[in-house]
C-alpha cells in the first residue's frame, strides 16, 4: 500500500504498547486492511489524552492515522470492542496476551491477513463471553495453519502413508503425526493419545465458537497444550514471553490452592 | 565520526555519559558537556558530588522498598500511621502522589509492573517481599494502587490471587473519569466503570 493518501482510516486490535519519551507511546496494531503496523500516539500518556483508553492493548478500535515521515501518527481512535471481561480475569487476560503475542510474531509488517484478524477477534470475543480457556488451543492450531505451518493430522507427515488409529507420535519438527515406520527419521516429539488426535482434527475444521462447545478434561487439555506449545516453539524458534507467564501464573495458583487446603486445617496459612 | 577525533578525550567521555541519560540526544549531550566545561569549577564539583551522594546515601527501605536515606524509611518508622493498611504502588513517585492525597497508611513499592508481552514476570518486581512481609504483619487491607493500565490491572489481579487466600482484604483503587475530562472522548470501559461506581449526591 505505497500509494496511500496522507491520512487513512482503519480498524485494528492493539497488540502492544511501548512508551516513548515523556508522554508518547508507540502502538503495534493488527488491522485487517493494513496488516501489522506501528504508529505513534502523541501525548497519549497525559491524563487528559482523548485516545488513551481507546488504544489500550487488546482493544479493537477504529483509527484515523496520518502518514508520518518515519512512523505514522494516530489522530483519532474510538473503541469498537473493549473486551472488558477479558481484562477482569487474570487467566483470560494472560491467554489473550499470549495469543496477541503469537499474532505479533507470526505476522510481517503491512501484510494484511484478514482471516487471522477474524480469528483473533473470535478468540477475544470467546474469552469475553465466558468461553472456556481451551479455545487457546484452537487458536494455536489455526494460526499455525494460516501461517503456512499446517500440522499433518490425517496421514504420516513424513511418508504420507495412512496409519492405524491409535496413540501416535506427534513431531512438530516433522510437521505433524508420524507413523511407526518413520519414527526413526522423525525429530523429537511426543506420543499423542487417540482422543487428543481426534480433538486436533476437529479443531482444524471447527471455528473457535464450535471448539468452545467441546468439553476437555484437564489431562487431555494439558496434553494438547504441550503438543501445540512444542509446535509453536519449533516454528518460532524461541519461547514466547507471555507463554512463560502463563506457566508462571499456574504456579502461584497451585500454591494458593494448597494454601486454601491448609487453611481448613490451620486457621492461618502464613503462621504455619 | 569526525568529532570523535577532534574532541579531546575528557570532553568526549562527558558527552557520552550525558548521552546515556533518557531523553538526551547527541546534540543535547554536547551542549550539556560544553556548558559544564565553560562554567565555574564549583558547579561541576557540586554536580559530581550530588551524583555520587544519591548513589551512596539512598537505598531501598528493608520493609516497604521505598527509596530512603534511613532504614526503615520515614513512612515505615512513623508510629502515627495506620498500620492496618498497605498501599501497593508501582514506583516510588506514585507513593508521593498517594501521599499528597492524604492517605496515612503504610506502603509497598513494587519497582515495576508485570508485563507478560515483554517478559517481565513476578520475579522481576518486588512481589515476594510483599508476601513475606504479610506473614509477620498485622495488615488487614492491601490497597492495590497500580496504574489502571493493562499491566497495572494484571499486576493487581496477580497479587490478589497470590495473597487473597491468606484472608487479607485486597482492594483496588476506583476507576472512572479524571477531573476535567470530556465524556465525549471517554472510552467505553472507563465510562462503564464510572457508571458502576456512581454515587448519590
Amino acid at each position: 500500500m505505497s500509494n496511500r493518501a496522507r491520512s487513512y482510516n482503519t480498524e485494528g486490535v492493539v497488540l502492544r504498547r511501548r512508551n516513548l519519551g515523556e508522554a508518547d507511546s508507540i502502538f503495534t496494531v493488527f488491522s485487517p486492511t493494513e496488516g501489522k503496523f506501528d504508529a505513534i500516539a502523541k501525548g497519549v500518556r497525559k491524563p487528559k489524552s482523548h485516545m488513551r483508553g481507546h488504544l489500550e492493548p487488546l482493544t479493537r478500535s477504529k483509527m484515523h492515522i496520518a502518514q508520518g515521515r518515519n512512523l505514522d501518527v494516530f489522530t483519532q481512535a474510538e473503541t469498537i470492542a473493549g473486551y472488558r471481561a477479558v481484562r477482569d480475569d487474570l487467566d483470560r487476560l494472560t491467554l489473550a496476551l499470549y495469543c496477541s503475542e503469537l499474532v505479533e510474531r507470526f505476522t510481517v509488517d503491512r501484510s494484511p491477513q484478514p482471516q487471522l484478524y477474524d480469528l483473533l477477534n473470535e478468540l477475544l470475543e470467546g474469552l469475553d463471553t465466558n468461553g472456556p480457556l481451551t479455545i487457546g488451543r484452537s487458536f494455536e492450531l489455526q494460526i499455525l495453519a494460516m501461517s503456512g505451518y499446517e500440522m499433518q493430522l490425517a496421514n504420516c507427515a513424513i511418508c504420507g502413508a495412512r496409519f492405524p488409529e491409535g496413540d501416535t507420535l506427534f513431531s512438530a519438527a516433522s510437521g505433524g503425526l508420524v507413523c511407526e515406520n518413520c519414527r526413526g527419521t522423525a525429530g523429537t516429539g511426543r506420543i499423542l493419545s487417540v482422543r487428543a488426535i481426534k480433538v486436533l482434527r476437529f479443531a482444524r475444521t471447527a471455528s473457535i465458537g464450535q471448539f468452545a462447545g467441546l468439553r476437555l478434561d484437564e489431562g487431555l487439555e494439558s496434553e494438547l497444550q504441550r503438543a501445540l506449545g512444542d509446535a509453536i516453539r519449533i516454528v518460532l524458534d524461541r519461547e514466547t514471553n507471555s507463554g512463560k507467564f502463563v506457566e508462571e501464573l499456574a504456579r502461584p495458583l497451585r500454591a494458593s490452592e494448597r494454601a486454601a487446603r491448609d487453611d481448613v486445617q490451620s486457621s492461618s496459612p502464613f503462621s504455619s | 565520526m569526525p568529532e570523535a577525533n577532534s574532541t579531546p578525550e575528557p570532553i568526549q567521555r562527558l558527552v557520552d555519559a550525558f548521552h546515556r541519560l533518557p531523553g538526551i540526544g547527541p546534540k543535547s549531550a554536547q551542549r550539556l558537556a560544553y556548558h559544564i566545561l565553560r562554567g565555574p569549577e564549583q558547579d561541576a564539583a557540586f554536580l559530581a558530588d550530588a551524583l555520587m551522594d544519591v548513589k551512596r546515601r539512598i537505598s531501598l527501605c528493608s520493609v516497604c522498598l521505598n527509596i530512603t536515606e534511613q532504614d526503615p524509611c520515614r513512612y515505615c518508622a512513623d508510629d502515627r500511621r495506620d498500620r492496618s493498611t498497605i498501599c501497593v504502588v508501582e514506583q516510588a513517585l506514585d507513593l508521593l502522589a498517594i501521599e499528597r492525597s492524604g492517605y496515612r497508611g503504610l506502603y509497598h513499592v513494587l519497582h515495576g509492573v508485570l508485563n507478560p508481552m515483554d517478559g517481565v514476570g513476578p520475579e522481576d518486581i518486588h512481589v515476594r517481599e510483599l508476601v513475606v512481609r504479610l506473614q509477620a504483619n498485622e495488615a488487614q487491607e492491601i490497597i492495590m494502587a497500580t496504574n489502571p493500565s493493562l499491566e497495572g490491572e494484571a499486576t493487581a489481579m496477580y497479587i490478589q490471587r497470590l495473597i487473597g487466600p491468606s484472608g487479607v482484604k485486597v482492594t483496588r483503587l476506583a476507576r472512572g473519569l479524571p477531573s476535567g475530562a470530556d465524556l465525549e472522548y471517554a472510552d467505553d470501559i472507563t465510562l462503564a466503570r464510572a457508571l458502576e461506581g456512581r454515587r448519590e449526591i
